[in-house]
């Protein structure tokens, strides 16, 4: 009561309790617009679960690890191909037995690859040099026509 | 059984009084609304959104944090232990992808023009019933975006505080839990944001 009466007396109190209430009133008004802007921005804009058919929403998380997986399998898939490549020895330690036609078709090409590499290593015969130089030089000025036709071209 | 399951509750949340009972209760019931949660996004989506629109003044960003809000919080459903309310839990969520927005916003801060952002004729184009007059209406909307402007001079943290207790009537042992800091601080901070808003509204009267 003596509370009351002291209040009523001391001006300053009065006006402090006035700008104590407007701003309460300025804070109340400023909750509803924003309680109001933002339900109208939730109208406007549906959340994506909702605009799309149902379950969406959880397809959508169900997704996101398989995405995950693609994405890893596509990076993963070549980096291993390319070791795989690069250690066949390995590679083919790992797999199964081979074929064996597989394997004599293996030892057919490379024992014709030796005998071919064998015949270019040969030396030519002293009495076959002239003839092979002609060829050389035939050689050289057939690549040299190919190459200026092929700038002609 | 159901004995044996209370007492197995209790064993597990480590009290036996009455008190934890209802604790325990209100975590059951938060535990049970987080099952179905396309009711929960409806549910609580207004709400998420509205804090971040008052925090972040931003439209675009307000609705996609929403958005990712609620995916984090699927995600994480399991880890929900119900020790806070489903409100909280996911307005803390909020809060921390609001933290690293602002953080990767002031990495760019080249950024500055936003055309999704709120301007002050958004906040104050809405005005409650009961204002008649011309000239009522346009006092109301002047407070309004006084306060509007007040609010977007305040810090991040300032303002996540004022939002949290003024726009979304949260307690502040509540908002302590929600934002991470302690009670004190709490009060520090709703205090300055305060004092610079009558201050700021001082100005413009």
């Amino acid at each position: 009561m003596k509370f009351r009466k002291d209040a009523a007396a001391n001006p300053e109190l009065d006006s402090s309790r006035d700008d104590i209430r407007d701003l309460a009133e300025d804070l109340s008004l400023y909750r509803s617009a924003m309680h109001h802007l933002a339900e109208s921005e939730a109208a406007r804009r549906p959340f994506v679960a909702e605009a799309r058919p149902a379950h969406s929403f959880h397809l959508r998380l169900l997704l996101a690890p398989a995405l995950a997986a693609a994405v890893a399998a596509g990076v993963f898939v070549p980096v291993y191909s390319h070791f795989h490549h690069r250690h066949p020895a390995v590679a083919t330690a790992s797999q199964a037995a081979p074929d064996p036609t597989e394997a004599r078709a293996s030892i057919d090409d490379s024992a014709l690859m030796n005998q071919i590499d064998s015949d270019l290593s040969e030396n030519v015969p002293d009495a076959l040099q002239p003839l092979a130089d002609l060829s050389d030089q035939a050689t050289t000025k057939n690549s040299v026509s190919e190459n200026k036709n092929a700038t002609h071209e | 059984m159901e004995e044996i399951a209370g007492s197995a509750a209790s064993i597990f949340y480590g009290t036996t009084d009455a008190g934890s009972e209802v604790a325990i209760e209100k975590r059951e019931q938060a535990m049970l609304e987080l099952a179905d949660f396309d009711e929960v996004v409806r549910v609580y989506r207004p709400r998420i959104l509205r804090f971040l629109l008052s925090s972040l003044t931003d439209r675009d960003a307000a609705e996609a944090l929403t958005q990712e809000c609620f995916l984090k919080a699927w995600s994480a459903r399991h880890q929900f232990r119900g020790d806070s309310s489903l409100s909280t839990w996911l307005t803390r969520i909020a809060v921390n992808l609001m933290r690293d927005h602002l953080r990767s916003r002031s990495l760019r801060f080249w950024q500055k023009t936003r055309g999704s952002s709120l301007d002050v004729m958004d906040i104050s184009d809405w005005i409650p019933d009961g204002r008649s007059s011309p000239e009522s209406v346009a006092v109301a909307r002047d407070r309004v975006a006084g306060v509007w402007r007040a609010v977007n001079d305040l810090s991040a943290h300032q303002r996540s505080v004022f939002v949290l207790r003024f726009v979304e009537e949260m307690e502040l042992e509540e908002i302590a839990t929600t934002i991470g800091m302690n009670l004190s601080t709490v009060k520090s901070h709703l205090y300055r944001a305060l004092a610079a808003i009558r201050e700021r509204l001082g100005e413009t009267k």
